[in-house]
């Protein structure tokens, strides 16, 4: 599987949720040859392109900028691997009771 | 909502946010690709995931005609791409920098075919203005 498989995939859960926008991956440490697992998805639920991080930390210039990628990518949220039920083309389907988590880098 | 677990030393990584159309550097610090895409470990597809499945890893960076494909759709063939192994990359960073020279890479192919092939064959192509001889490393 390649990334942009699941770039831009419509996200159910029990109803229609949002788009794929991103996703993470964690390192356990910054040293040589970790592998980077993945960690979850970012789910927008009004936009399929990519939001530039604006929502996934405190930086908020350029003003016009940041308002309005924030305003486009308002109520994203992260979900973990745990959480994810079935991947298929374009579509992944989350399982029940899957948690909402903040999408803002740590 | 929940906040994000990880330990302390965790690095976090968004894909269109770190990764992707980053450039890539090989050892000697040469641009030698962008980064168009991430290649995963094995993943069920059109199957359900059983709890508790180790998540995927990412194994390759993958470097090809991806432009085309990314406006109007579609996936570029996978013959077509490059890829760079991910134990390959020693930094991350606004570049991507390699622990490998671009001439055991593949994504040097095409320089390497055009001085073998065109400059080589022109009277003077094969050595440096100074008259030392042209790096061979990695000619077939």
């Amino acid at each position: 599987m390649i990334i942009t498989d699941l770039l831009g995939s419509r996200v159910f859960g029990p109803d229609f949720l949002g788009f794929v926008s991103d996703v993470r991956f964690i390192l356990e440490s910054d040293a040589t040859g970790q592998p980077a697992r993945l960690y979850g998805i970012l789910v927008s639920p009004h936009a399929r392109s990519s939001s530039l991080g604006f929502e996934r930390s405190g930086v908020r210039s350029p003003w016009p900028i940041a308002g309005l990628v924030r305003w486009r990518h308002r109520s994203s949220f992260l979900v973990r691997w745990n959480d994810i039920e079935r991947l298929e083309v374009d579509r992944i389907q989350l399982r029940r009771g899957f948690e909402r988590a903040s999408p803002e880098l740590p | 909502m929940t906040s994000n677990t990880g330990s302390e030393a965790s690095r976090w990584l968004d894909a269109q946010l770190h990764l992707l159309d980053r450039q890539v550097l090989d050892v000697d610090g040469v641009p030698v690709a962008v980064v168009d895409d991430l290649e995963l470990s094995e993943v069920l597809v059109g199957q359900e995931i059983p709890i508790d499945t180790p998540p995927p890893v990412i194994t390759a960076l993958l470097s090809g005609p991806a432009l085309a494909t990314r406006i109007f759709g579609g996936r570029p063939p996978e013959s077509r791409m490059q890829r760079t192994l991910w134990v390959d990359i020693v930094e991350i960073d606004v570049v991507i920098r390699l622990g490998v020279g671009r001439d055991i890479l593949d994504l040097a192919w095409t320089e390497g075919w055009v001085r073998d092939r065109i400059i080589g064959r022109i009277p003077g192509g094969r050595h440096t203005p100074q008259g030392e001889p042209n790096d061979e490393r990695g000619r077939s």
